[in-house]
């Protein structure tokens, strides 16, 4: 039988790993990737609670998160593609026109 | 080995979590970024796994659908896209940025921060029975028999509103990565 507080430990695991990527790394993809991994995490975390309270409806707003995730990741690898046309280069800290 | 099986089968969400996490750290520091792509969709398969040990079925088929079929592919696309030809002209490509210790440092004391919060709920010993996942609960409302049945009816009855207006935001990113990707000169 698996506990809440495992589902919760993993997820929790997952989305500071998914944090700790989006702040370290320079490529934007990789970035985009880590933003989807703590989708992920709060996708696992909906299912569990849905599981622990035995109704279905954490399970149809997963679905919906699943949907929102498809959108982004759609809007960002298009903005990824534009600006290589643009800059050629995908690293974020070579796009640095607005620093001071 | 009946026994090593039935262990395996008791234990196959903490099993699949665990691959997941270990995907999810080399992804984050793999150099080539067809490596974290790779580690990725093994993250998302796992994270499937989970899923389905967890009896959200359908959720489950759907994540690898969704992402081992579109998502990764749509990655994949964008990094040999982008990634081949003028970047190795570069000498040196940095794959972690400059504030990398700081980062890690403050997502450490995030993480104890909340370790220090949950502590009692996670480690204590108050309350287990009402933290264990309940199978009767779910019995009752056929959510492991029939779950794409209730998931449906959770959708399109109790959610219907939300599942519209994500229709709607669909529509408008499908037009947004077409605006935006499309070259200057049509």
């Amino acid at each position: 039988m698996v506990s809440l507080n495992s589902v919760l430990l993993i997820s929790f695991a997952l989305f500071s790993i998914g944090v700790a990527g989006v702040l370290i790394r320079r490529n934007a993809l990789v970035i985009l990737m880590c933003v989807e991994l703590m989708l992920n995490a709060a996708n696992l975390n909906f299912i569990a609670f849905a599981r622990h309270s035995g109704s279905a409806s954490g399970q149809a707003f997963a679905l919906l998160v699943m949907g929102f995730a498809a959108a982004e990741v759609a809007v960002g690898l298009a903005l990824v593609v534009a600006l290589y046309r643009r800059r050629d280069t995908v690293q974020v800290d070579d796009i640095n026109l607005l620093k001071g | 080995m009946e026994h090593l099986l039935e262990t395996l089968g008791r234990n196959m969400f903490g099993i699949f979590g665990l691959l997941a996490l270990a995907g999810a750290a080399f992804m984050v520091t793999a150099r080539s970024a067809v490596h974290s792509v790779l580690a990725f969709l093994f993250t998302m398969l796992c994270v499937a796994g989970c899923f389905l040990s967890l009896e959200a079925e359908f959720l489950g088929v759907a994540q690898i659908l969704v992402y081992a079929g579109g998502i990764v592919v749509l990655f994949l696309f964008v990094v040999m896209l982008v990634e081949i030809s003028k970047f190795k002209q570069k000498a040196r490509l940095e794959v972690f940025q400059n504030q990398s210790r700081v980062a890690i440092v403050a997502v450490l004391a995030g993480v104890a921060a909340f370790a220090g919060v949950f502590r009692n709920a996670i480690f204590g010993k108050a309350s287990p029975d009402a933290l264990v996942l309940r199978p009767e609960l779910a019995r009752g409302l056929d959510v492991a028999k029939q779950n794409a049945q209730a998931v449906s009816r959770g959708l399109f009855a109790d959610y219907l509103l939300p599942f519209e207006i994500l229709s709607v935001i669909l529509l408008v990113a499908l037009v947004g990565a077409v605006v935006l990707a499309k070259s200057e000169r049509v």
